[in-house]
C-alpha cells in the first residue's frame, strides 16, 4: 500500500506522465458498511484503505467479526442492502484490456500477461481528478450501474467461495455451469470459434439460448433442422472445447469425463477445481478468495493453493486472499493486511510482516497459535472478545484487549502511519509507532510495547 | 461377530498401567439406504475395526481429516451411539484389561462356554453399551463431552443457570440455591462469574459459549471428557484461552481427556498421545513426540506436510480424494492416494479402471465389470475396439510403477477384458517401535 | 459479544430466580415489542380485541335470549326489517331474529369453536408428530401414514361428510372441524423435531444423564413449538372460515347464533335488495379470518427463527 499512490502530483507534464503499470489495479478509499441491527448500527467495515496492484496476492486476514468478508464483498455490491448500509468510501477500479501488440498470448510489452491497463479516457493518460493522477481508466465500483456491474461481476472480478458445495447450482452439471460465464461474457467469441458469423443476431441469440439448455418447443425443434442443426453441432464442440480447456487448466484428469456431472457427485476438492475453473474462464483481473480452503481437508487443501497461485502466475491475476489463517496467508501472498473490527490494523509485504509485526493485535494472533515449542497451557492468548461493532466510541478497537493500552488508546482512533524503511512498506495503525509530535500530545502519554513479545 | 473376527490390531502389546478408557475392535457402520422400500443397499463404514487406549491423566489426540470417522468414534465412546461390533471399556482394572485382551485373541467360533461367559461377564462390568443401571449412571457422569460447536451445543431456551446446572439436577446433586451456588463456582472455574448466570446462550461470544460447555461437563467432576474439536469453531486468539483452560482444569482435576481435532498444531500442543485415522481405521498411533518427530506412516508425513506452519518439510502433494468409506479400499486403505505405495499395498481392479480411465478414450462403452472378487474382475465392452483401447490403456508402461508390478494378467478377448492383480490383505497394525503402531508394510518390513 | 448490551447484576446481591424471571421477561417483552412494530399485526389486534371484548361483554351489548343465549331471539312481528328499526339497529333475518343479536353472539360462538378447535388438534397433533418425529422408526412409518392417508381428503369435503354422517349439530361442527386440522400439526411438528434432534444440544443433554422424556420435554419440545404457535393463530381465522360454510350450507342446527347461519339466511334476500343481513355476517367472517391472519404473519416474522435472538 504505497502511500504515495493516490498522492495528487503537483504538475502533469506530459513527459512526466504517470506510469500506467504503477497504478494500482483497485483502490479501496475509505470503506464505510454498516448493518441495521436490533441494537443500532453496526460498523462492521469502518474505513477501510487498500491497494491491490495489478497481479499481486494480498492477503486479507482478520478474526470472526472484523469485516473481511464485508470488505471483499463490497468490492463486487455482493452485500445485501439493507441491512447493509453504505455509509462511505469508494472502490477505484482501473480495468486492463487485452495486449494490442501480441492480442492476448503474451509479449513483452504486456509482461507476457496478454494485457495492459487502460489509459483514462478523460486525460489520455496524462492523469486528472477522475482519475487520482493515475493516469488509467478508472471507475467506482460503487457507483456504476447495475449492468455495468454484472459486465465486470465474474469476467474482470471474479470470486470463489469457502464452501463450494453452496456455490455452484446444484441443479445445473458441470459444463453448464462453465459454459453460462462464458455464454454471459464471452458469447462472440464462441460463436466465432465455431464458425458462426456474428451477423445474424437472431441466430446468435438462439444459438446462446441453446447453449444455455433454454430453448423451448419449435425453437427446440429449429435446432433439430438445418440449417441451425449443423451449427448447433458447431456450438456446442466450441463451448465443450471453452469448458474442457478451463477445467483442464485446474488439474482435473480427463475433464471430459465430469462435463455431465452434477455438483453432488463430485469431492469437495474437486468442487473447489470447478469453482476455480468457472472464476477464471474469462482471465479475471482479479480474482477474489474467500477462505477457498477452509471447508477442505489440510491434503486437499495445499493442493488448491497450489493451483491457485500457479494459475495465477501464468495469468497475471491480482488475488485477494480472505482468510483467519495468519499461517497459510504466509505461505502464498506478497502482502497482508491485517483486520481487527473493521479497520485495518497493520499492512505489509508479508516477510516484513512475520519478521517484525508491529501491532499489538498482529503480535497476538502470531503468538497464539499452538505449536511445539510453546509450553502446553502457556499459550498466549489475547484476552477478552472482539468489541461490540455497534456505535463505536472514537478509540482505537483494540485497546479494550491491548496489554500495552494507555488513556490515549481509549480517547482518540489512530490512523495509518507509515513506518517501513525503504525497501519494505509497513504501515500500521498504533500510537505506539505513532509520531507524538503530529499528535500534538507528549511522548510519554504513548503506549509503549513490550520489545520481546513479537 | 466380536472382536477377535477381526484378527487386526491385537491389542496385546498396548499399554500397561492405569487406564481409563479402552477401545477394543470397535466398529460402527451406517446402513445406505436406498429406493421407495428404504431397503439397505450398503454400509457406510464410519469406524472399521479400531483399538487404542486411554491411560490416566493423559491426552489423547485423534487426528484425522473430514470422513476419517474421528467424531463418530467419539461418539460411540461418548455413549451416544452403540457400536455395531466390539467394544468400548471403561474403568477396567489392568488385570481386567489383561483378562479381556487374552480372551479376545480367541476367534469367537473356537471360544469354550467358559470364556463365552467370562467375557459376557467382562461386559457387563466394563462395556459401556452392555452396563447394568447402577454402573451405567457411573459411567455417565464420569464421561463427559465438549462438543465442537459452540453454538448448536446449547440450548437457545435455557438460562445458563440451568444449562451448567442441568447435569446436578439429573444426578439428583443439587437444586434451588444450592444449586446456584454451585453453578456459580463451576463458571467462576472457566472465567466467568455470577453475573452471567440468567442469560441467554445467544449472548455469549463463541469463546464464553464454549467455557460454558465446558463448565457443564465439569458439573459432575467426572473423570474423562470427550472434546470433540472444541476449538474448531473458534478464532485463534479464543482458541488458545480455551486451550489453555483446558490444560489447567485438567491440571488441577487429574482429568483424562480424548481429543479429536483436524488441527494438527492444536493436537501437537496438547495431546501426550496421538491416534492418526484414515477412514474408520488407525494408520498410526504413538507418543505425540514420536508422531509429529519420526512419522512412520505416509498419511501422517502427507499431513504434517501439509501443515502451513511446517515450512522446512518437503511438500507432499496427495492425489485424488478420500475413497468413498462405504467401499474402502483393499489392503492398505491409504494406498490409493499414496506417494510411496507398492506393489504389496493392494491393487485392486478398481485402481485399474479409475487410473486407466484418466486416459483418453479407455473405459468408452464399458457395459460392465464382472467381480470375481476385488482383484480378479472381467470388464465387458460394447466392441472389441473400445476393448482393446482400455486393454492398451492398462498395459505396464502407462500405469503408475506400484501398480504395474501388482497387475498379473490383462487379456483382451473379443468385447472383454480380463483383468486380475495380486491379492494382498489388509495390513495389521504393528509395533513398529516402543509405544509406536503403524499398519504401513514399508514400516514392518523395518522390524 | 453481548458484553455491552447486558447490564452486569449489582455487586453483593444475591442471584434470586428474580432475575431470570426479568431476563425471560425482557425476552418477552423484546419479542412483543418488535411485533407491535409491525403496523400490520397491530390492525388485526386492534380488531381482535374490539370482537374479543364483544365476545365477553355481549350480556351487556344485547339482552340475552332466555331461550337459550345462542339462539336467535324470534320476533316474529319484525320480519325483514332494514337497519335502523328501533330495537334492531342492523335490521332482522326473514325469520325476525335480530342481526345484531346474531352479529355480537355470533362472536362467543366463533370464540368457542375455534378456541376448542384448535386446542384439541394442537394437543392431539403434537401429541401424535413428536411420537413419529421424536421416537422415530416404526412409529413415524405408521404415523405418518396415517397423516398421508387424512391429508389426501379435501378438509372441506372431509369435514363435511363428518358432519353430514353424525347429523347436523354445533358440536358435530367441532368433531369434524378438530378430525380435519390435526393431521396439520403432527405434520409440522414432527418436521420440526426431526431437525432439532440433530443439534448438539441434545446430544449434550443425553450426555449429561438426562432421560428421554426430559430431553423431548426441555430441549425438544420448546424449541419446535413455534411454527405450531404462528400455524394455530392462523387456524383461528380459518377454523372460523370453514366452520361458517359448514352451518352456511345448513350443518349447524337452524337457528343458531352463528355468522355464516346469518349469511346463509340472508342469502335468499340479497337479489331482493335486503343486504344487510349477509353483509354484517359475512363481513365478520371476513374480519375475523383477517385480523388472525395478520396477528399470525407478524407473529411469524417475529418467532422466526433466523431472526430471534439477534
Amino acid at each position: 500500500m504505497s502511500a504515495d499512490d493516490h498522492q495528487p502530483r503537483s504538475a502533469a507534464a506530459v513527459d512526466e506522465r504517470p506510469d500506467l503499470d504503477a497504478a494500482s489495479l483497485i483502490s479501496v478509499r475509505g470503506l464505510r458498511v454498516h448493518f441495521e441491527t436490533k441494537r443500532g448500527r453496526a460498523h462492521a467495515v469502518d474505513g477501510v484503505d487498500l491497494d491491490i496492484r495489478d497481479g499481486e496476492t494480498i492477503g486479507l486476514v482478520g478474526e470472526t467479526g472484523s469485516g473481511k468478508s464485508v470488505t471483499a464483498r463490497s468490492l463486487l455490491r455482493l452485500v445485501p442492502m439493507p441491512p447493509g448500509v453504505l455509509a462511505g468510501g469508494s472502490v477505484l477500479y482501473r480495468p486492463k484490456q487485452v495486449c494490442g501488440a501480441c492480442s492476448g498470448s503474451g509479449c513483452t510489452a504486456c509482461g507476457q500477461v496478454g494485457r495492459r491497463p487502460i489509459a483514462c479516457r478523460a486525460c489520455d493518460g496524462a492523469g486528472c481528478e477522475a482519475c487520482e493522477h493515475t493516469g488509467r481508466h478508472t471507475v467506482d465500483l460503487l457507483r456504476i450501474s447495475d449492468t455495468e456491474l454484472r459486465e465486470i461481476r465474474g469476467n474482470r472480478i471474479a470470486m470463489i467461495f469457502q464452501d463450494p458445495g453452496k456455490a455452484l447450482n446444484p441443479a445445473l452439471t458441470i459444463r453448464q455451469q462453465i459454459a453460462e460465464v462464458f455464454l454471459e461474457h464471452r458469447s462472440g467469441e464462441l460463436l466465432q470459434a465455431a464458425g458462426l458469423e456474428d451477423g445474424d443476431r437472431r441466430a446468435g441469440r438462439l444459438m446462446r439460448r441453446s447453449a444455455h439448455q433454454r430453448v423451448r418447443g419449435i425453437e427446440r425443434l429449429m435446432l433439430k433442422l438445418p440449417p441451425w442443426r449443423g451449427r448447433q453441432v458447431k456450438l456446442s464442440t466450441a463451448i465443450d472445447d471453452a469448458v474442457i480447456r478451463a477445467l483442464e487448466d485446474t488439474r482435473i484428469p480427463n475433464p471430459r469425463k465430469i462435463l455431465t456431472n452434477y455438483p453432488h457427485e463430485l469431492s469437495g476438492g474437486m468442487k473447489q477445481r470447478v469453482m476455480i475453473a468457472q472464476a477464471l474462464a474469462c482471465d479475471p483481473d482479479l480474482l477474489i478468495a474467500d477462505e477457498p480452503t477452509t471447508a477442505l481437508d489440510v491434503t486437499i487443501q495445499a493442493r488448491i493453493l497450489d493451483l491457485i497461485s500457479e494459475l495465477q502466475q501464468r495469468r497475471g491475476t491480482a488475488v485477494l486472499y480472505i482468510s483467519h489463517d495468519l499461517s497459510l496467508v504466509k505461505r502464498v501472498c506478497d502482502r497482508v493486511a491485517v483486520l481487527y473490527a473493521g479497520q485495518i490494523a497493520e499492512v505489509s509485504d508479508v516477510a516484513e510482516l512475520f519478521r517484525r509485526p508491529m501491532h499489538p493485535y498482529t503480535r497476538g494472533l502470531l503468538a497464539a497459535v499452538p505449536s511445539a515449542e510453546q509450553q502446553r497451557g502457556q499459550l498466549r492468548a489475547i484476552r477478552g472478545t472482539v468489541p461490540e461493532l455497534v456505535d463505536p466510541e472514537p478509540a482505537c478497537r483494540f485497546h479494550t484487549r491491548c496489554d500495552a493500552a494507555v488513556p490515549l488508546c481509549a480517547s482518540r482512533e489512530p490512523v495509518l502511519w507509515e513506518r517501513g524503511d525503504g525497501a519494505a512498506p509497513h504501515r500500521v495503525a498504533c500510537f505506539a509507532h505513532a509520531d507524538p509530535q503530529v499528535l500534538g500530545v507528549d511522548r510519554r502519554e504513548l503506549p509503549v510495547l513490550d520489545e520481546g513479545s513479537s | 461377530m466380536t472382536a477377535a473376527t477381526n484378527p487386526l490390531d491385537r491389542p496385546a502389546a498396548l499399554h500397561a498401567g492405569d487406564h481409563v478408557l479402552n477401545v477394543r475392535a470397535v466398529r460402527k457402520h451406517f446402513p445406505i439406504k436406498d429406493g421407495v422400500l428404504q431397503r439397505v443397499a450398503g454400509h457406510v463404514r464410519a469406524v472399521d475395526g479400531v483399538s487404542f487406549d486411554v491411560p490416566r491423566g493423559s491426552t489423547v489426540g485423534l487426528v484425522g481429516e473430514s470422513g476419517c470417522g474421528k467424531s463418530t468414534l467419539g461418539r460411540v465412546i461418548a455413549g451416544l451411539l452403540d457400536p455395531t461390533d466390539g467394544g468400548v471399556f471403561f474403568g477396567m482394572p489392568a488385570a481386567e484389561r489383561a483378562r479381556l485382551d487374552a480372551l479376545l485373541q480367541v476367534p469367537p467360533e473356537a471360544r469354550s462356554e467358559a470364556q463365552a461367559a467370562e467375557l459376557g461377564d467382562i461386559d457387563q462390568q466394563f462395556r459401556i453399551d452392555r452396563l447394568d443401571k447402577h454402573r451405567r449412571r457411573h459411567y455417565r457422569r464420569n464421561c463427559q463431552v465438549v462438543f465442537q460447536d459452540a453454538f448448536a451445543s446449547l440450548n437457545p431456551r435455557q438460562l445458563v443457570r440451568d444449562i451448567v446446572g442441568r447435569p446436578l439436577k439429573a444426578f439428583g446433586e443439587a437444586s434451588g440455591s444450592a444449586l446456584t451456588e454451585r453453578v456459580v463456582e463451576l463458571l467462576e472455574q472457566v472465567g466467568l462469574g455470577r453475573q452471567h448466570l440468567y442469560r441467554y446462550p445467544h449472548q455469549f461470544s463463541g469463546g464464553q459459549r464454549q467455557r460454558i460447555s465446558i463448565a457443564r461437563a465439569l458439573a459432575l467432576d467426572p473423570e474423562f471428557m470427550v472434546l470433540d474439536e472444541p476449538t474448531s469453531s473458534l478464532d485463534v486468539s479464543v482458541q488458545a484461552q480455551i486451550l489453555n483452560l483446558l490444560h489447567e482444569l485438567q491440571r488441577e482435576r487429574g482429568l483424562t481427556y480424548l481429543f479429536i481435532s483436524h488441527d494438527l498444531n492444536v493436537v501437537r500442543h496438547m495431546s501426550d498421545e496421538v491416534v492418526v485415522m484414515y477412514l474408520g481405521r488407525i494408520a498410526e498411533s504413538a507418543r505425540s513426540t514420536a508422531i509429529f518427530e519420526t512419522p512412520r506412516h505416509p498419511y501422517t508425513e502427507a499431513l504434517l506436510a501439509a501443515n502451513p506452519d511446517e515450512t522446512d518439510r518437503e511438500p507432499i502433494r496427495l492425489s485424488g480424494s478420500v475413497p468413498d468409506p462405504a467401499r474402502p479400499p483393499q489392503g492398505c486403505r491409504f494406498h490409493t492416494r499414496c506417494p510411496v505405495a507398492t506393489p504389496r499395498c493392494g491393487w485392486e481392479v478398481d485402481d485399474l479402471v479409475r487410473i486407466a480411465g484418466e486416459s483418453e478414450g479407455a473405459l468408452d462403452g464399458l457395459k460392465g465389470v464382472e467381480r470375481r472378487d476385488p482383484f480378479d474382475a472381467k470388464l465387458v465392452f460394447d466392441t472389441s475396439r473400445q476393448a482393446t483401447a482400455t486393454a492398451r490403456s492398462m498395459q505396464r508402461d502407462r500405469l503408475p510403477d506400484a501398480l504395474a508390478q501388482a497387475v498379473r494378467r490383462v487379456e483382451r478377448l473379443d468385447d472383454t477384458v480380463a483383468v486380475s492383480l495380486q491379492s494382498v490383505d489388509e495390513p495389521p497394525l504393528v509395533e513398529v517401535a516402543p509405544g509406536h503402531r503403524t499398519n504401513c508394510v514399508l514400516h514392518h518390513d523395518e522390524l | 459479544m453481548a458484553e455491552s448490551t447486558v447490564r452486569p447484576a449489582p455487586p453483593g446481591l444475591p442471584a434470586v430466580p428474580l432475575e431470570a424471571l426479568r431476563t425471560r421477561g425482557l425476552r418477552f417483552a423484546e419479542l412483543a415489542r418488535s411485533a407491535l412494530r409491525n403496523p400490520t399485526t397491530l390492525l388485526g389486534l386492534a380488531i381482535l380485541t374490539v370482537i374479543f371484548a364483544m365476545a365477553i361483554f355481549a350480556p351487556l351489548l344485547v339482552p340475552v335470549n332466555p331461550s337459550g343465549a345462542l339462539q336467535m331471539p324470534r320476533n316474529w312481528g319484525a320480519t325483514n326489517a332494514p337497519p335502523g328499526t328501533p330495537g334492531h339497529p342492523l335490521g332482522t333475518t326473514p325469520n325476525g331474529g335480530d342481526v345484531l343479536y346474531g352479529i355480537v353472539w355470533g362472536a362467543r360462538t366463533s370464540l368457542r369453536l375455534s378456541l376448542t378447535v384448535v386446542s384439541i388438534t394442537v394437543v392431539v397433533g403434537v401429541a401424535m408428530g413428536s411420537l413419529a418425529g421424536f421416537l422415530g422408526g416404526k412409529w413415524d412409518e405408521l404415523l405418518m401414514r396415517l397423516v398421508d392417508v387424512f391429508l389426501s381428503i379435501p378438509e372441506l369435503i372431509f369435514a363435511l361428510a363428518i358432519a353430514a354422517v353424525l347429523g347436523p349439530s354445533f358440536g358435530n361442527i367441532i368433531l369434524a372441524l378438530a378430525a380435519v386440522f390435526w393431521v396439520k400439526y403432527a405434520r409440522i411438528i414432527r418436521g420440526q423435531i426431526m431437525q432439532v434432534k440433530q443439534n448438539e444440544f441434545v446430544d449434550a443433554a443425553y450426555v449429561v444423564g438426562e432421560s428421554r422424556w426430559n430431553v423431548y420435554r426441555k430441549d425438544v419440545l420448546p424449541n419446535s413449538i413455534t411454527p405450531v404457535v404462528v400455524q394455530a393463530t392462523l387456524d383461528m381465522g380459518h377454523v372460523v372460515l370453514i366452520g361458517a360454510t359448514l352451518s352456511f350450507i345448513g350443518l349447524a342446527e337452524a337457528g343458531l347464533a352463528e355468522w355464516g347461519n346469518l349469511v346463509s339466511e340472508g342469502q335468499s334476500g340479497i337479489a331482493a335488495g335486503r343486504w344487510w343481513v349477509a353483509t354484517f355476517s359475512g363481513l365478520m367472517v371476513f374480519l375475523w379470518s383477517l385480523s388472525f391472519n395478520l396477528v399470525g404473519d407478524g407473529l411469524r416474522d417475529v418467532l422466526d427463527p433466523r431472526t430471534e435472538g439477534r
